[in-house]
């Protein structure tokens, strides 16, 4: 995956950098708000990280141009402003995803995965399947090898959203946004708890398990872990 | 509201007081100068009744009988014209002469004097005027009654205790306007005050008092009002600019610390290394939470989080809904009435109402808990109680500062800040937060004022 990354604070941006080429990413540096604009202008990338306030050029600011020129490349920002209204603005200037500092690489990085993934996703459709498990969104059905799997209607909007990140890792803070547009962090193992109840639910009797837990991270829904 | 029937019942303290108080001092001055007059215009008609007395007196010494007679006679012929009024008893009580005829029943004050009424007969007309009278021992045991026509007196007072009278009512009126107008200013000033302070006190910083340009003492307690107004608008700025910028540099610091903690944790070759990393890692995220916490918190308290009105309800059922996972089978018991809503903040509401549930099932280990949401007039009640050790009365207060963990939580995770959020959201809100006792266990009630719809 090719990132840009538009952060002033230089050793900050050395460290994330050096983090997400570790995990196989190819990552380009900007350091103000005009260059990075430049860089999102005449490079193609899978995904921009943006700083909220930069040099020169305002993040939301840059986020703000390459909507009106068109880019539909995914956006995230990264903010020390954490207030839940921040986030709000970020999101409505058109930025995809909001993180505050300090932010877990894992987390920034699972967060850029599920972003850049999601462009290449058919849309919004009705149906999603892995393996033998299939839900149907619009009729609010899910079978597992044929047979019907009775979910209430979180455990549905759970398994929805790690359906449409199947594949991929996702966070308990991007599960708790996603599904309960909760931000803040509960402090216990609830997550977990929901995740198990899910698991006896969808995974229970069958050989092959779907919900895998990935250590220090979160979780994934896949077939082949 | 109290304040409202307050500035009433000072209005009609202050009007009744002034009414009083000018209707007293009227009776005081009209009363002395009634008095006064009285006592003048009595001693001027005493003292001329006392000088044809003694005039009489020395004439009957002086002249024979018959002579004092006729010369009574004469005097008493056309009492109305001159205004006097006599009778001449002889030694044996016998009437001599004179106009009334009254002494043998008369009761005398000292020095002689009486009061009588007499019937006087003008044309068709019965009319009873007041005589004064003198009555003298002329000596040889005949008595002398010279009296003198004193009904205009009588009128006077009458007229004047009329005058007064109306004097005390229109000042006791002119006094309770007075007492209104003045009371109706004050509590106006006090009001808008007290209206301007409770905008500000919910975030609108930048309101001011009108001043009334009059520059009366109203006018000069609404102008020192306003300086203090811009002194707290400029110390409250300062403060959220200082915290801002200081929690964005701190957030830049931590998130420095912690990409080289993972950088070296990633390229620790030694488990000890390796231990070392996350446990700075760890420290990292405590403080970063701890920061967050504090800057939530001081979200609330600015007043300047945008409001919006809040399903309640549906807030409350979610929650709990996410919570009970961690619950026993039957440890929670909920009820949830639809539909309330109020002004406010979502996320903020939620995340109060999650450290109240995540308190409940922290402290509560185990024992039951029941979590409400009720209508009640005007304000949503939400009440959650556990049967955990719950909060001694006087640790209560110190429950909701910041940073304050009780004895006997030091084994349980927690911030300190999970009260003091919930206080804060509750200020933010206009609403009572309670700590009290469910005997045993810890009972929180909450409740917050819903908007007129909901």
């Amino acid at each position: 995956m090719k990132i840009l990354l538009v952060e002033d604070d230089r050793r900050a941006s050395e460290y994330l950098a050096k983090g997400l080429r570790e995990l196989g990413h190819v990552v380009e540096q900007a350091f103000d708000g005009e260059s990075g604009l430049k860089a999102a202008e005449t490079a193609t990338y899978d995904v921009l990280v943006l700083d909220r306030m930069l040099p020169k050029l305002d993040g939301l600011e840059i986020v703000k141009r390459l909507r009106a020129a068109g880019s539909a490349v995914p956006m995230l920002i990264l903010s020390a402003l954490d207030e839940v209204d921040e986030r709000i603005q970020g999101l409505r200037a058109g930025g995809d995803d909001y993180l505050a500092k300090p932010y877990h690489l894992e987390e920034l990085a699972a967060r850029l995965d599920a972003l850049a993934r999601r462009q290449h996703e058919p849309g919004a459709v009705g149906k999603l399947k892995i393996a033998d498990l299939e839900l149907d969104a619009r009729a609010r059905r899910v079978t597992r090898a044929g047979r019907k799997i009775e979910l209430t209607a979180r455990e549905f909007q759970l398994l929805e959203f790690l359906m449409r990140h199947a594949g991929q890792v996702v966070t308990r803070t991007m599960i708790l946004e996603g599904v309960w547009d909760y931000h803040f962090d509960p402090k216990t193992n609830v997550i977990d708890v929901h995740i198990s109840r899910l698991r006896q639910a969808i995974d229970k009797g069958f050989e092959r398990h779907l919900l895998h837990t990935v250590r220090g991270a979160g979780y994934t829904l896949t077939e082949d872990p | 509201m109290a304040s409202v029937t307050f500035a009433r019942s000072s209005i009609a303290r202050l009007a009744f007081l002034q009414g009083m108080l000018l209707a007293l001092a009227m009776v005081a001055v009209l009363g002395g100068v009634y008095f006064t007059t009285l006592r003048i215009i009595a001693a001027d008609g005493d003292q001329s009744i006392a000088l044809e007395a003694q005039g009489l007196a020395e004439e009957f010494r002086d002249r024979d009988l018959d002579a004092f007679v006729t010369s009574i006679v004469d005097r008493a012929e056309d009492p109305w014209v001159r205004g006097g009024v006599y009778e001449l008893r002889g030694p044996r009580g016998d009437f001599l002469a004179g106009n009334v005829v009254v002494l043998p029943d008369l009761v005398l004050l000292p020095g002689g004097w009486a009061e009588f009424d007499v019937a006087v007969t003008r044309g068709d007309a019965n009319a009873s005027r007041l005589i004064r009278s003198k009555v003298l021992e002329l000596g040889g045991g005949f008595r002398l009654l010279v009296g003198h026509d004193v009904q205009d007196r009588r009128a006077f007072r009458a007229v004047m205790l009329r005058s007064i009278a109306w004097a005390v009512v229109v000042a006791l009126l002119f006094g309770l306007f007075a007492g209104w107008w003045l009371g109706k200013r004050i509590s106006r000033a006090a009001h808008g005050i007290s209206d301007s302070a409770g905008r500000i006190a919910a975030g609108s910083l930048g309101e001011r008092l009108p001043l009334t340009g009059s520059g009366d003492e109203i006018d000069a307690l609404v102008g020192r009002f306003n300086e203090l107004l811009g002194r707290v608008e400029t110390l409250t700025t300062t403060m959220r600019a200082v915290l801002d910028s200081t929690a964005h540099d701190l957030r830049g610091h931590l998130n420095r610390i912690r990409g080289a903690a993972q950088d070296s944790r990633r390229a620790a070759t030694e488990p000890a290394q390796a231990a070392a990393a996350d446990a700075v890692i760890g420290e990292i995220d405590r403080l970063g939470d701890t920061l967050q916490g504090l800057l939530r918190i001081a979200l609330a308290e600015s007043g300047t989080a945008p409001l919006e009105d809040v399903d309640l309800s549906a807030v409350a059922t979610d929650l709990i809904e996410f919570y009970q996972p961690l619950a026993e089978a039957g440890q929670l018991s909920v009820t949830v009435e639809p539909a309330l809503t109020v002004r406010g903040h979502r996320q903020l509401l939620s995340q109060a109402l999650a450290n109240l549930l995540d308190n409940a099932l922290k402290y509560g280990r185990g024992t039951p808990i029941s979590a409400s949401l009720t209508r009640e007039a005007g304000f949503a009640r939400l009440e959650v109680t556990d049967r955990g050790p719950g909060i001694p009365v006087e640790h209560r207060e110190l429950a909701t500062q910041r940073f304050r963990r009780l004895p006997g939580s030091s084994g349980l995770p927690g911030s300190g800040l999970g009260l003091s959020l919930v206080a804060a959201v509750a200020r933010l809100h206009h609403a009572r937060l309670e700590l009290g006792d469910a005997a045993p266990g810890l009972k929180v009630v909450l409740e917050i004022p819903t908007v007129a719809s909901g």
